[in-house]
């Protein structure tokens, strides 16, 4: 109790003492985190859109004119990342039209025998994988022709995955800067103190006592950082979340509070973490060379 | 804690020889003058048994610590049983005399209540109690150095190292210190006082070890600083 409460005012004076240098760490840390935070927010809306469109993502796969219904069906079941076939009959797909144009029922009429194919509704798992499944359905010869709109889908779904990627390595790049920012503050905090540290490992102290201020100074200031990072977080993406909805009323976005709020928690974590393993290693560094005999 | 040195050598690279084969052995509660000209080894002796520096060949064991391999754990705890007071007091200037003190107990995890109470005996003992509040540059180099005396035995170290504790003193006040520390010798402390002060060895007569070009040249019982005019 005695050693936290000592670690507690003397990693809170680091801080006061260094108040400029705290400062300049907390708006770094802040700014990275704020960039992972956004990149993971793209990410995860990204992939949200996709999910959605590939719900309602299907291939209309016309047959040929006396073709086997159920022969076409079970054909194209068998196919790699089908998950649902329906068939549409001559009738059915009549009936479709009439429902659609319920106005213009005349229209119909004038059609005399009912010209529309027979064909099957085809849905798939994934977006990315219309172009394979249409080639596979364009092989069975009971198919006359295929009509997709999985374009957008594919195309949202390859920038899902470049996104995906793009924001790991951005995540990479972001938590090794913010890391070593954090590395250099504490290390210059432990040799303003070299002298007192010096002294303390002379008279006993272990390296884990001499270490725990740093840390400590370390954890606050990256969670900080990362908390301020969350906050912003929430307030920008509520604005521009209203924004596009207005702009883009039918763009699937994620909006629950519970996204943004469960990405601050896991950010703070982060940063605490970052930062823990980067006092520990700027002050061990320290303390094992002053340990070291000559 | 006995002290043995096992033909302990020393040198600095690139060949620079600080001490050469020593043998050495200190009971526990014995007050040692280490003395011989400057650049003679006596420092790295006493640093030899803070293990701040390493014999290049040759074994120091301090009680139950050998010290050629130990852990930094052990190095910590070890420590913890040595008071180290020296030349230029090393006190930290931002804490006060209560907080130089307190210090040591602190980073040993005292209690709170422990800390406030054996520092206020310590300092007592040394007659700061009253100067408590003062900062290091308020003092005189008397006071500072019973500071640096009370930082060094306030959690009752088994061996006192004492490297020239006198040495920016004046006479009157290097015999305050130097009765400071016969008297924690007296409660059982084991003394090594490296020192180029002729008067207070000569005054307060103990076992005497000279040292030159980092060889023990004498060991004497109740020795004088100097044999014959020689160190």
């Amino acid at each position: 109790m005695g050693s936290f409460k000592y670690a507690l005012r003397d990693g809170t004076r680091l801080i006061l003492r260094h108040w400029g240098l705290a400062f300049l760490t907390v708006i770094t840390s802040m700014a990275v985190f704020y960039l992972i935070g956004a990149s993971v927010l793209l990410v995860l809306n990204t992939r949200h859109i996709v999910n959605v469109l590939e719900g309602e993502l299907s291939i209309q796969a016309y047959l040929a004119p006396n073709a086997d219904y159920d022969a076409a069906a079970r054909a194209v079941a068998s196919v790699n990342h089908v998950t649902r076939v329906v068939i549409i009959t001559q009738d059915m797909a009549l009936e479709r039209l009439r429902q659609r144009l319920p106005d213009r029922a005349d229209v119909l009429t004038l059609l005399g025998e009912n010209p529309l194919p027979s064909s099957l509704e085809v849905s798939i798992d994934r977006a990315d994988s219309v172009e394979s499944v249409v080639n596979a359905l364009a092989a069975i010869p009971l198919i006359n022709d295929i009509v997709y709109a999985g374009n957008l889908a594919e195309k949202l779904s390859k920038f899902s995955r470049f996104a995906g990627q793009f924001s790991l390595a951005m995540l990479f790049v972001a938590v090794t800067a913010s890391a070593v920012v954090l590395f250099n503050t504490i290390r210059i905090a432990v040799y303003s103190k070299e002298e007192e540290i010096g002294i303390m490992l002379m008279v006993g102290a272990t390296p884990t006592f001499v270490a725990m201020p740093f840390v400590l100074q370390g954890i606050i200031l990256g969670g900080v950082g990362s908390l301020g990072a969350s906050v912003f977080l929430a307030l920008s993406y509520n604005g521009i979340i209203t924004r596009l909805k207005d702009l883009i009323p039918f763009l699937p976005l994620l909006d629950r509070s519970t996204v943004v709020f469960e990405l601050g928690v896991i950010l703070v974590g982060a940063g605490a973490t970052v930062s823990l393993i980067a006092s520990l290693v700027a002050v061990e560094t320290f303390t094992r060379r002053a340990m070291k005999p000559l | 804690m006995d002290i043995r040195f096992s033909g302990v050598s020393k040198i600095f690279y690139p060949d620079i020889t600080a001490l050469e084969d020593v043998y050495l052995e200190i009971p526990k509660g014995e007050f040692v003058y280490l003395v011989g000209p400057t650049g003679s080894g006596k420092t790295t002796l006493l640093r030899c048994i803070t293990r701040e520096v390493a014999p290049t060949r040759g074994q120091i064991t301090v009680g139950s610590f050998s010290l050629r391999k130990i852990s930094r754990v052990d190095l910590s705890i070890f420590r913890r049983d040595i008071g180290i007071i020296f030349q230029d007091f090393c006190l930290l200037p931002h804490l006060n005399v209560f907080e130089n003190v307190a210090f040591v107990l602190e980073v040993l995890g005292a209690p709170p209540r422990e800390v406030k109470e054996r520092t206020g005996e310590i300092l007592d003992q040394v007659n700061l109690w009253r100067r408590r509040n003062l900062y290091p540059p308020q003092l005189s180099g008397g006071e500072q150095q019973r500071v640096a005396v009370a930082r060094a035995i306030v959690n009752s170290p088994s061996v006192l190292l004492a490297d020239e504790p006198t040495g920016n003193l004046d006479l009157h006040t290097a015999e305050e210190i130097m009765q400071l520390i016969m008297s924690i010798n007296a409660l059982g402390t084991t003394v090594i006082m490296a020192t180029h002060n002729q008067y207070l060895v000569d005054a307060f007569r103990q076992r005497v070890i000279g040292i030159r070009a980092g060889r023990v040249v004498r060991d004497e019982k109740r020795g004088r600083y100097s044999l014959d005019g020689e160190l």
